[in-house]
Formats: C-alpha cells, sequence, structure tokens
C-alpha cells in the first residue's frame, strides 16, 4: 500500500497495525484513523499495552501467561496435584476453565510441532515437563484435533510412557449441536470409538 | 479462454496453516489445475462444514471461488483422510517430508496429472510401507517428474558406471558422481549398499516397496543424500525433511 501521502507518523501506525495477525491495510488504515478521531480510546489502549508488557510474563512453571509467578493455578490449593493438561496455547486454559470440570494442573507448549514449518520440539515449551512429573499420576494431552495436534500427542506419548504415567487424550467426536451429514470421516470413526454405552 | 468465477476439482491438501480468527490457509495440489492457494474461511469452527476437508494431507472434492490473490473455499467435501496418517507419529514425519517437497516442486496453477496421481498412491502406500522408504521413493521419482533426477547408474561427469561403487551425490553434477569427478564440489557419499537401494527405490513396482528393506546407516545416507540434493536442486531449505532426520 502507497503510504507516501500519510505522515510519517501515521503511515508508522498503519504499518504497525498491518503487521497484527488478520489485520490487512484497509483495516489498519481504519484503526489508525479511528483512533486520532478518538484519543480517548487511543490512550486508554496505549495504556494496556504498556500496562500488559510490564506486568505479564510466562509462568515458570507451567508457561502461561501470569502476572505472578508462580501463576495462580500452579501455586493454588484446592487444584489436585496429580493431573497434568497438555495445552496448545494459553487460550486453551481459559477454554478448559471455563467448562468447570478439570481441576488439575496445566502445561503449556506456545505451539504444536509442524515440521512443514520447521516448529520441533526446541521450539515449544516441552523439555520443562519432565521436570514437573513428580507426584502426577495422569497426563492429559489437549492439544487440537489436527495433524500436528496429533502429531504433537503422539511424541508426547513416547515420550512420557517410560514414566509409567497415564496418558490420555481428550475425546474426540461430533461437536454438541452439530449434523452427522456434514461431519467428516475421521470425525465420524473417532467418534465411533470413543461410542459410550447409554 | 475466459476462466470461471466457480470451479470444482479434486485435490490434496499439501499446506494448512492458521489465518485470522477462525480460517485456514491452505496450498491444494489439484488434479485439473496443479498447485492452488486458497481461503477456507471459519474452517476452524467446530461446526464448520469445510473443517475436516481441510484438514493437511486430506484428498477431498472442493468448490472453490477464484480471487484476485487467492481463491476461496466453498464446499470441501472429503473423500479420504488417510487416518494412518494421523495415528501414526513417523507417518506423520514422512508425509509432511513428501507434500513440503511436492509444494516446493510444483509450479502453481500448472496441471500435472500424473504427479497427482503418484501423491495420492503414495499417500496410500503410507499404510502399510515403511513410512520412511515411501518418502525416499517419492522424492526420487518426484525428482525425475520435476527433471531433476539424479543419474544413478553411472557417474554424471565421466559416464562411469557405478554399480558396486561408492559413488557421492551431487547437486552441482545434477546427481551422482564417482570419486575421481567428485573434485571440490559439494557432495553427499553413498556407499554401494545405498547407491543398489536408491535404485531400487526409483525402479521398483509401487507394490514392491513394502518388500524393501534397510538399516540405519543406509537409511541416514539415503535420506540425508536426497534433503541434501533436493535442497540444494530447489534452492530451498526443507523444514520437515530437517526435522525428520532429528526424530528418526
Amino acid at each position: 500500500m502507497d503510504y507516501l501521502h500519510y505522515p510519517r507518523s501515521l503511515s508508522d501506525l498503519i504499518i504497525a497495525f498491518s503487521r497484527l495477525p488478520g489485520v490487512g491495510p484497509k483495516t489498519a488504515g481504519r484503526l489508525a484513523f479511528f483512533l486520532l478521531q478518538h484519543s480517548g480510546e487511543a490512550e486508554d489502549l496505549a495504556e494496556a499495552i504498556r500496562i500488559a508488557l510490564r506486568d505479564i510474563r510466562q509462568c515458570s512453571v507451567c508457561g502461561n501467561y501470569t502476572e505472578e509467578d508462580p501463576c495462580k493455578i500452579c501455586s493454588g490449593q484446592g487444584r489436585d496435584k496429580t493431573m497434568l493438561c497438555v495445552v496448545e496455547q494459553p487460550r486453551d486454559v481459559v477454554a478448559l476453565e471455563k467448562t468447570g470440570e478439570y481441576k488439575g494442573l496445566y502445561h503449556v507448549l506456545h505451539g504444536v510441532l509442524s515440521p512443514m514449518e520447521g516448529i520441533g520440539p526446541e521450539q515449544l515449551n516441552l523439555s520443562p515437563i519432565f521436570q514437573r512429573l513428580e507426584g502426577i499420576k495422569e497426563v492429559v494431552v489437549a492439544v487440537n484435533p489436527t495433524v500436528e495436534g496429533e502429531a504433537t500427542a503422539h511424541y508426547l506419548s513416547k515420550l512420557l510412557k517410560p514414566f509409567g504415567l497415564k496418558v490420555t487424550r481428550l475425546a474426540h467426536g461430533l461437536p454438541v449441536g452439530g449434523d452427522l451429514e456434514y461431519a467428516d470421516e475421521v470425525t465420524i470413526a473417532r467418534a465411533l470409538e470413543g461410542r459410550r454405552v447409554l | 479462454m475466459v476462466k470461471m468465477a466457480v470451479y470444482s476439482t479434486d485435490a490434496i491438501v499439501i499446506r494448512s496453516r492458521e489465518y485470522g480468527e477462525s480460517d485456514r490457509l491452505i496450498t491444494l495440489f489439484s488434479r485439473e489445475k496443479g498447485k492452488i492457494e486458497a481461503i477456507a474461511k471459519g474452517a476452524r469452527k467446530p461446526r464448520s462444514t469445510q473443517r475436516g476437508g481441510t484438514q493437511l494431507f486430506t484428498y477431498a472434492d472442493f468448490l472453490l471461488y477464484r480471487g484476485k490473490n487467492l481463491d476461496t473455499v466453498s464446499q470441501a467435501q472429503p473423500k479420504e483422510s488417510f487416518i494412518h496418517l494421523w495415528n501414526d507419529f513417523d507417518r506423520t514425519i514422512a508425509a509432511s517430508g513428501m507434500v513440503e517437497l511436492l509444494d516446493t516442486a510444483a509450479p502453481k496453477e500448472q496441471p500435472e496429472p500424473e504427479l497427482f496421481t503418484l501423491t495420492l498412491s503414495f499417500l496410500f502406500l503410507l499404510r502399510h510401507v515403511d513410512p520412511y522408504i515411501a518418502q525416499a521413493a517419492f522424492a526420487l521419482r518426484l525428482m525425475h517428474s520435476a527433471g531433476y533426477l539424479p543419474a544413478l547408474d553411472e557417474c554424471g561427469d565421466c559416464g562411469k558406471s557405478l554399480r558396486g561403487e561408492q559413488a557421492f551425490i551431487s547437486a552441482e553434477a545434477g546427481g551422482l558422481v564417482c570419486a575421481t569427478c567428485k573434485n571440490n564440489r559439494a557432495v553427499k557419499a553413498l556407499n554401494p549398499g545405498s547407491v543398489a537401494l536408491m535404485h531400487q527405490l526409483y525402479k521398483a513396482d509401487l507394490g514392491m516397496l513394502d518388500r524393501l528393506r534397510w538399516n540405519k546407516k543406509v537409511r541416514e545416507e539415503i535420506l540425508g543424500g536426497l534433503c541434501f540434493f533436493c535442497e540444494h536442486r530447489l534452492e530451498k531449505r526443507l523444514h520437515a525433511w530437517r526435522q525428520g532426520s532429528e526424530f528418526i
């Protein structure tokens, strides 16, 4: 996009926005002009970004984003310290916590193995998991049910099995409210594998 | 000829990346149109009907809208999901290496029906053949199809027969060279056993590939040599090949 007609600081702002995921040049321009016309919101946004960058860090135990280290879940009472749930992203911790069904600990990988993108075990928060296995009886692998997620789950299970742990995977199947007709064969096959007696 | 705004094709998903809130950017290798870049909007949502059809390695019938830079997936009906590639880590790695090489070697929107059939056959073969044998055999056949096939019988420079001889794979020489001709070129050494097996990997009927066996040394030489050769010929780093050699 041609930014020559904009003042330097405005074109810098548009370029900064367009570096964000999912934001194209047109949206970046709209956001920049909106902030120029609404200086109150712009100040609030700048302050929120500044505070988040200052206060939020990765928990040294689980890798989740937190303001205090270790995070509330790792240091909290009332958590089941025999269960460890491995997730891809910090957002997945929030999704699982919202269910209220899981009371164990978490470990955030910050990605999955992706051979084609050059993401190997070294690029993930993987090795610290082996320092956390004392007292753990079950590891729940809760990465996304994609090819890369499955590869990560198999890799992890291969490494964890020698420790004599129970390694489980979140169930796959039909989404609630979904339509069997539109489900793909992998989903239906997994749903059949995981069928339950009523 | 006027290009249709909407078209249908059967294709294999050879790359699938997350994009934006819930979209997927996919690279398809289709029978009629060759390599196509497309976006599948909302395909990561649990109830999306395109979720299954846009997963990596899936062979599906696609309905696409032609766009200026990217085509848009309107429908993706899976025909084969290759579940065996999901359930086995080594098969995932080998299939990733195969489609990565295809993505690198195949030009955009240039139909290559033979290469399409070859790729589909190898994805099926991965059900029972040693995954890394399949990966090496696929690479040799793809490089032949793309016109980069290394000469496997004789030295690419002096024509000396390499049967029972140590050989060196060289991207610069376009294949194998003998010890005398390797000079100061960047090469990878291959023992006589590796040279003989490479020949079989290239020539054998697909149905015979499950009878081929190799030991660790031969496997490392062949996969390492092919990765070296393909990277130099295609001028691109092959991430999945390199990752694979770390895991084996």
